[in-house]
């Protein structure tokens, strides 16, 4: 025990109850980039990488090969290139919402209901909020990888007609960032959630992302849905994120929320959003969904403690 | 006001100072008072327990002291820091380590586990991996350094949870149940890791949750037995024992007393005297010697009972004073024992060593009665 007492004599320095804001700052950094770290290490330390790489993009290829073949299958072959390459986008960025929307409410189950390790993270220095967010983020990685699989073979593959000197860069790159800021924005919703109930939710991700599905325009255009589902779909970001990005990837690609007789035809007064529109309507959508999700996040965390929650473990 | 951490602490400031704190829970069909107006006040560098069964509110307390729950009335502070509003000065100089759980990424292992924690805390990268390796050491895991945490035997995990308490140094360490589920080696091997933590450096504080009396009796300086949600008394394990103990009492050993016990009972300063049990030890199993308990107003009342017992034609073959113990105290202010609440407790958690004898009260007072031979 003589080591403990020259180790102790030599941190006992570094204990401090006050930061400066530069410390803070460094602290925050730290903590996130290792819960991203602890995240990868969770999701993927079960198999060796070639394994968990099959496993991770097998899901989406898959299912959007599937949503091709129906559409061929149905149009006796004569499904436009266009029209598949709808199909692809939206269904491959849904990797994205999948992994996004899961990630942070599976991290909050997952620490509370499997490794224990809720409370102690909860009162260590660093935010809750920003571990989890780094959990999040870890997630997401792993839907990018089946997000990118899904498009290159929607290239190669299905023969999409991608013009890379036709791609508009700018409103591709932020409408990605926003996108990927509203699919955390309603993970976090959902880990407020899953923060107050029982082990049951672990299946809420799936059913949420399951109904965005039918009300985004993932698939195929709102127009076809009722009135009041395309309002839902309309005040969603996710609806505006994949249409900026099929606009920015393809500019002629029909639109997943205009058209004739669609809800938004009858408000805006025109067929179909721009480009420059769908970004600033996710832009306006993000920010709105943003705040609700951090002002949703902080009631859920102040219930918690004070319901004494953070270490319950519910087993149902 | 809070404290400045250069010192490690400021002998003005206590290490814990809480003040009529109440936590009810919601339930149904009645809420649940787990603890019911508690004062409580610990200075730097003392290793104060809480004693008490459960259910009795040791956990909830600390709960609220490590910002992991909100009181339901009342203030607390940790360092001058209040629980409730200065949450982060708080978790940056304290850590808690509970027992009788089986928490961990079992994914990962014990070196990438600690060094995440380190992290967490706000070690550099550098200084996060030097101190889980020393940790590792000292706990005893090297052997287990690379393997993954969901291998672990119970003592083990119970020894990286340590670890990982110890890693950002805090000035005030909470331990819930340290020793709950351990088998008796490493219940001890935790024993002597918190003690020596605490010597190594003056003003590390420690405040320590247990129902193995015997356990807190040997290890804290003073301690307080809360039942119910309240406190019932404060004050070190001698001074508590004291309280219910204003005589002296001995266990007097005898070849022989032809004229009874009421001899002895007569003579001066000698409160009473009871035959207690007869030693039959003889081949034959005759009795050969008599016990006595003989309650003395104080310690020298015993000279003159010695004296007397030569004119009584008896030999004293032992003598003993007889200690109150913790339990003793337990009963005299609570009117029961939780012997029962314990047997349950243990049995619930299933959390024992494969192969191992698990620690419970008797094993403990075993141990330690050992240690202090």
């Amino acid at each position: 025990m003589t080591a403990l007492a020259e180790a102790g004599t030599r941190w006992s320095r570094q204990a401090d109850p006050e930061s400066t804001r530069r410390q803070s700052i460094a602290q925050v950094w730290r903590g996130f980039l290792t819960a991203t770290r602890l995240g990868w290490q969770t999701e993927a330390n079960w198999t060796n990488p070639v394994v968990y790489f099959l496993y991770a993009v097998c899901t989406p290829v898959f299912a959007t090969l599937m949503l091709v073949f129906m559409i061929q299958v149905i149009s006796g072959g004569n499904a436009p290139p266009a029209y598949r390459a709808y199909v692809v986008i939206g269904s491959g960025l849904w990797s994205f919402v999948v992994a996004g929307i899961a990630g942070l409410a599976w991290a909050v189950l997952d620490d509370r209901e499997r490794y224990r390790m809720l409370k102690y993270l909860f009162v260590s220095p660093n935010d809750l909020l920003v571990l989890l967010l780094g959990r999040g983020l870890a997630r997401m990685m792993v839907g990018a990888m089946g997000a990118i699989v899904t498009l290159g073979l929607g290239v190669v593959v299905l023969g999409l007609p991608l013009d890379l000197a036709r791609i508009d860069w700018p409103v591709l790159v932020a409408a990605m960032v926003l996108g990927l800021v509203s699919i955390v924005a309603l993970g976090l919703i959902l880990a407020s959630v899953a923060m107050q109930t029982r082990q049951d939710s672990w299946h809420y991700p799936e059913a949420v992302s399951g109904a965005l599905f039918l009300i985004v325009g993932a698939v195929f255009p709102l127009n076809i849905l009722p009135t009041f589902a395309q309002a839902f779909g309309l005040i969603s970001p996710l609806t505006w994120w994949l249409e900026a990005v099929r606009r920015a990837l393809f500019p002629d690609i029909q639109s997943g929320i205009g058209g004739a007789g669609s809800l938004y035809a009858s408000l805006a007064g025109h067929d179909a959003p721009s480009g420059i529109e769908a970004l600033l309507a996710l832009l306006l959508t993000t920010v709105v969904v943003t705040l609700a999700a951090v002002a949703t996040y902080r009631w859920s965390e102040h219930r918690a403690k004070e319901r004494g929650l953070f270490d319950v473990t519910t087993g149902s | 006001m809070p404290v400045s951490p250069t010192p490690l602490h400021s002998a003005a400031a206590l290490a814990i100072d809480a003040r009529n704190v109440g936590r009810v829970y919601k339930a149904k069909p009645n809420p649940i008072v787990a603890l019911d107006g508690i004062d409580l006040t610990v200075r730097p560098g003392e290793l104060f327990g809480l004693l008490g069964p459960n259910g009795a509110g040791k956990t909830t307390l600390i709960k609220i002291l490590t910002t992991l729950l909100l009181p339901s009335s009342g203030t607390a502070s940790v360092f001058g820091f209040d629980v409730e509003r200065q949450t982060s000065q708080i978790r940056r100089i304290m850590n808690i380590v509970s027992g009788g759980e089986q928490s961990g990424y079992g994914l990962l292992q014990v070196r990438e586990q600690l060094w995440m924690f380190s992290q967490f805390y706000g070690l550099g990268v550098r200084e996060g991996w030097r101190r889980v390796d020393e940790l590792i050491d000292l706990v005893g895991l090297q052997e287990q350094r690379v393997q993954k945490v969901s291998q672990l035997s119970t003592g083990q995990r119970q020894k990286l949870n340590f670890a990982r308490g110890l890693l950002n140094d805090p000035w005030i360490f909470f331990l819930d149940e340290p020793t709950l589920g351990l088998d008796v080696s490493a219940a001890r091997a935790t024993r002597e890791l918190t003690l020596a933590w605490q010597a190594a450096v003056p003003g590390r504080t420690i405040l320590l949750t247990s129902h193995y009396m015997a356990e807190v009796d040997e290890m804290c300086d003073r301690l307080a037995i809360v039942d119910r949600g309240r406190i019932l008394a404060i004050g070190t394990p001698a001074e508590l024992k004291h309280r219910v103990q204003s005589e002296s009492i001995f266990r007097l050993e005898l070849d022989r007393l032809d004229r009874g016990v009421g001899a002895l009972a007569r003579l001066p300063g000698v409160i009473s005297a009871a035959s207690v049990a007869g030693n039959d030890n003889g081949a034959d199993g005759e009795r050969n010697t008599i016990l006595v308990k003989l309650v003395l107003v104080d310690d020298g009342a015993l000279g003159p009972v010695v004296s007397a017992l030569a004119g009584l034609d008896a030999h004293i073959v032992s003598l003993q004073k007889s200690e109150p113990s913790l339990e003793d105290v337990f009963v005299e202010l609570v009117g029961r024992g939780f012997e029962d609440d314990l047997t349950v407790h243990q049995n619930g958690t299933g959390l024992r060593s494969a192969g191992s004898r698990p620690a419970d009260e008797e094993s403990v007072a075993e141990e330690l009665a050992g240690r202090s031979r």
